[in-house]
Formats: C-alpha cells, structure tokens, sequence
C-alpha cells in the first residue's frame, strides 16, 4: 500500500512544473495578453511593420538587459550601462571621425565598453567596494568622459555604412506597387534583432553549458561556499562585469548606428529599463537566480509595453506610471510563487 | 584501535601554527599531526581555536606563522584549491553548498566534469551523484531539485559526499553529525570506520564527548587557542577530557592509563 502511494506521488510530482518553467509559461503568457489587448485598442499594432518596430526598439534593452542579468545573478548590480553605452557609441563616432574604418570602430567601441566593465570589476573584488557604489562612480565618469570627448554635440555624418548595423534589415522584400512605385511587402528583420538573438543564444549556452556559467550562479548563491569550493570568485565576478560592459559597448553602437550620428547624451536611464526587463523576467537581486530567456521576455514585455501604449496614445508619463507598477506586480507575484 | 608507530611520517604535521586578527589571538604556538588510518578528535569550547586551525588546514585561511607539512613536505596552502590539491577535504559546519543549484551541481563545483569539448557533462555528474549519494542515503531521490529545498539530513549528505568523491587523504569533519538523526548518525560513525581502514586520516571536530571516545585514536585539546593536549584514548577519560576543555589542564595526580589503573 505504502509503496502504492509513492508510486503515485512519484507519477504526481513528474506532472508538476519546476519553478522555471512555471515563471517561464507565465511571463509568455503575459506577452500574449498584453498583445492581444494593444490589437484591440489600436489595429496598427498587430501589423508585419510594428512588429518588426518592437524587434528593433526592444534590441537595445534586451542587450543591456543580458549583461545585467549575468552581474545580478553574481549578487552584484551594474548601474553603469547607461552611461557606458554613450560613451562607446560616442567613441566609434569619433574614431571614425579620424579614419578608421567602420568595422575596426565598432570593435574599439565594444573593446571600450568592456573595458569600463573590468575596471568595475577590479573595482568591486580588488578594491572591496559595493557594486552600487563601483558601478555608480563608473556610470557619472563614463557619462562625463562621453561629453568632455565630443563638447556634449553630437558626432555626425559617419558615412552610409555606420547605419547598416542599426538600420538595415534581413529578407526585406519590396514589391511593384500599383503605380510603378515600390511597395514593401515584407519590412525585413532588423539586425539588431538578429544581433541580440546571437547574443542571447550564446550567453544561455555560457550560463547552461559552461563551467564559467555555473560559477556565476554559485557565486550569487553562496559567495563563501563557492570560495571554499575553489571557484575563482573575483574572476568570476570580473567576468560577469566585463560582459556586462562589452553588452553595453555593442548595444550603444547598435543604437547610434540606428540615430545616424553618435550622442553623448543617449542612454541615460537605460539601465534601470534594463534592470527592470532582468527582474521582471525572474532574476533575483540577491543574486543566483535570473535566466536569458526571462530577462529577453521580460525585454518584450516593456518594449511592448511601451510601443502598445503610444499606439493607444497614452501619454509618456502616463506610460512611466504602468511600466513601474509592472514591475513591482511582477516581483511581488515572483515573491509569491516562491513563498508556496 | 591500532596505535600507528611513532617513527612513520605524519599525513599531516602542524608546527607552532599561530593566527591573530589584529590584537586577538585566535591559534596561539599550536602543533598537531595526524598520521594515516587515524582519527583524532578535536575538542575545546566556541572560540578556543579548534575551526580556525582546521579553516588553515584547508586553506581557508592562511596562518601568520607555522609549518604545514604533508606527508612530510612542508606545503603552502593559500586557497581551497591548494588544499585539495594535496587530497585534503573540509566538511564545513555550515556545509558550504550554494542553495540554489542543486546536489550534483554542488557536488561537482569547482571541478565539473566536462565533455571533449569543455562543456558541463551534467549528465555524468547527475549519474555519478546518484551513485555516491544513493550509497550514502538510499532514500535520497530528489537530486535534481535545489538544495535549499532539501532536508537538513540531506544537505549533510551532499557535503559529506562531497568530501568523500573525490581522491581524499586528509579529512576534516566539522561536526558532522550536528544537523543529523540518529540512523544518519550512525551511518556516519560507519563510514568513518570505513576511510579510516582505507588509510585515510582523520580531523573530527566534535563537542560530542560520546562520538569521540567512540571513533578517535586521539584526541586534541584546545583552550583559549593553546594545544592543552594531546592523548591516546585509552589514557583519558571523559573527565580527563572535560577537565581539559573547561580549565586548560589536566586533573591533579593524572598519570597516563589511568582508566585500566582503575579497572
């Protein structure tokens, strides 16, 4: 009889959802409301080409976002990135400015991002100093380097070929129209969707597949135990710090590439979007938990938030006012899950 | 209980190992061996020493001064890594696992087993879990949930199998059967009993004075961060014992064997 019932407990708890996937299902199915509400609110939003504008508008976050997750999930937060997607941006602008082609610019502009992400790094573990604080210095000197750089202008006229990343598009199709005149049938695939696609995809194989990942988690879980368990705690954690900041440098250059022209005062506030695109998708600010996936769904959600609401006209103050009482629904329903 | 010649080389041999944070003396002019096959008990009050020099053992914390020598060639053991190296493994009091992975990732942290091509073989370390914790605890089914979700029984499991995996020489138990029942207890006792015919030495932090009359070969007493003695078992009794850990000292008129003096 005994063994009758844990036969049948065993059977009952293969059905159940592991957390994960729980949070997960959820997070999509909060997706699928909030685009089946904005189709109703506004016909333009369920079309081909808004689509593929949330793709593009959501890039941006989504990259902020995956760095960030790997530094919450070592325990740590980088409020840097803001900052520091406006200075690499504004340093490609300027090193092609001086002749450099494209291609090696961009390079030099991600190489400079994670640079500041490894003197935050060194900062946090070497120097013994909070990751709010670190990484908050970094984010007032990485914005103050961007504007003494340029004089607080803009850099402009890159070229043609310094917008391909951030405006050209993958499969586009353009038809005949009626009158002779081009017609888009199929708007093409941002790349900077594409880009984040790759990102995402090997950051989860770096947190699922490698060892490196798993020190991260074990990190943010138990810093002491990991140490006794001889990870390389610091490495580790100027790891997760230097991606961070390399995430920021390349989405700064996908975002000017997208302007045209390298702004200094671009990206200000991004990182709190993407630490809230983090948390919404799982991660815990105590460090150890948080996917890729989640942050990326948790990306959408206020990409398509944001973009639902101005195709329903509502203010953008009106739209701060949701998109912070999301969050903190979020967390607490995460809270919650968690407490069962 | 065979009493291993005086004249082989120790495992391990601590000398005059002192430790102090600022102006407190944590381990003061401390020397201790531990020889192949033997479990030595350490005890003494909170704070008389005992996980600090043991923390030093494992590398954990690096002494001000002293000589570590193992198996006869003085060491430097600046991290965990260093200690393990040597085959020395700690079963810490706190247990040292991260909550939110679960016991194969834990047992395996810090030297995953890896595919050809470097990535985590999760499936073998899933297997090779199975095997040693179902050995230590055939009731042990729930491996792939996180470990914070697990019973206290069962996070002692996962650490003592930690230390056990993998090739260990050196074994430094920080009371571990604090967190268990009784038949885990026992179970415990019996592996002790088994690594120790393997050859394999033993440190046994313990206030239990029962488990340690029990299991130990020895016995180490620390009071106030001094090395107030060590003895055979068979020359101390309980008393002697407690006399050391709560005045320092010896009973008055104490002479070695004093137990089958009595008999």
């Amino acid at each position: 009889m005994v063994e009758f019932f844990a036969q049948l407990r065993a059977r009952g708890a293969s059905f159940r959802l592991s957390k994960g996937a729980f949070h997960r299902i959820s997070a999509i199915l909060t997706v699928l409301i909030l685009i089946v509400i904005f189709s109703v609110a506004s016909p333009a939003f369920s079309s081909t080409n808004n689509a593929m504008t949330i793709l593009l508008q959501t890039s941006v976050i989504g990259m902020l976002g995956i760095g960030l997750t790997l530094v919450i999930i070592t325990g740590g937060i980088d409020l840097s990135v803001g900052s520091v997607l406006a200075l690499a941006g504004t340093v490609t602008g300027l090193v092609i400015k001086a002749g450099v082609p494209v291609l090696p610019a961009m390079f030099i502009g991600v190489a400079v991002g994670a640079l500041c992400g490894l003197i935050n790094g060194f900062v946090v573990t070497k120097m013994r100093i909070t990751p709010f604080v670190a990484t908050l210095g970094m984010m007032m000197m990485a914005r103050g380097v961007a504007l003494e750089l340029t004089g607080a202008a803009p850099v402009s006229r890159l070229g043609e070929s310094f917008s391909i990343l951030g405006q050209g598009r993958l499969f586009r199709i353009v038809g005949e129209g009626p009158h002779g005149l081009p017609s888009v049938v199929f708007p093409g695939i941002p790349y900077p969707a594409i880009l984040l696609l790759l990102v995402a995809l090997s950051v989860a194989y770096l947190l699922r597949r490698r060892a490196t990942g798993r020190h991260i988690y074990a990190t943010g879980s138990n810093e002491e135990a990991a140490r006794l368990a001889g990870v390389k705690v610091d490495r580790t954690k100027i790891i997760a710090y230097t991606l961070s900041g390399a995430l920021a440098g390349l989405a700064g250059i996908v975002l000017m590439s997208r302007l045209g022209t390298a702004q200094p005062n671009e990206g200000v506030m991004y990182e709190l979007d993407a630490i809230a695109a983090a948390v919404i998708g799982g991660a815990s600010l105590m460090g150890g938990v948080g996917t890729i996936g989640g942050t990326i769904i948790g990306a959408f959600i206020i990409g398509i938030l944001r973009n639902g609401l101005n195709m329903a006209g509502v203010s953008s103050f009106i739209q701060q006012i949701i998109i912070g009482f999301v969050v903190i629904v979020a967390v607490y329903i995460d809270q919650m899950r968690n407490r069962r | 209980m065979s009493k291993p010649s005086k004249n082989a080389t120790p495992l391990v041999d601590m000398k005059n190992i002192e430790k102090h944070f600022g102006g407190v003396v944590a381990v003061n002019n401390v020397s201790a061996n531990l020889y192949a096959g033997e479990v030595v008990g350490l005890l003494g009050h909170n704070g008389a020493g005992k996980s600090c020099l043991m923390r030093i053992l494992s590398g954990a914390m690096t002494p001000n001064e002293g000589v570590i020598s193992v198996n006869g060639e003085k060491v430097e053991l600046k991290s965990p890594l260093d200690a393990r190296d040597l085959g020395i493994e700690t079963i810490y009091q706190t247990l040292a696992l991260a909550n939110h992975l679960n016991a194969p990732s834990n047992l395996f942290l810090g030297r995953e087993l890896k595919t050809p091509f470097g990535n985590l073989d999760d499936k073998r370390m899933l297997e090779e879990s199975r095997q040693v914790l179902h050995r230590l605890n055939p009731n042990f089914k729930n491996l792939l949930d996180p470990v914070s979700s697990l019973s206290g029984g069962q996070r002692q499991v996962i650490a003592i199998a930690r230390a056990i995996y993998f090739n260990v020489k050196i074994l430094i138990m920080d009371e571990p059967t604090a967190a268990l029942g009784p038949s885990e207890t026992a179970m415990v006792s019996e592996l002790i009993q088994e690594l120790k015919n393997q050859g394999i030495g033993i440190f046994l932090v313990s206030h239990d004075m029962h488990d340690v009359f029990d299991l130990c070969d020895r016995v180490m007493v620390m009071n106030k961060g001094r090395n107030v003695g060590t003895h055979h078992i068979e020359d101390v009794t309980k008393d002697d014992v407690l006399s050391l850990i709560i005045k320092g000292e010896l009973p008055g008129g104490w002479t070695p064997g004093k137990k089958e003096a009595v008999q």
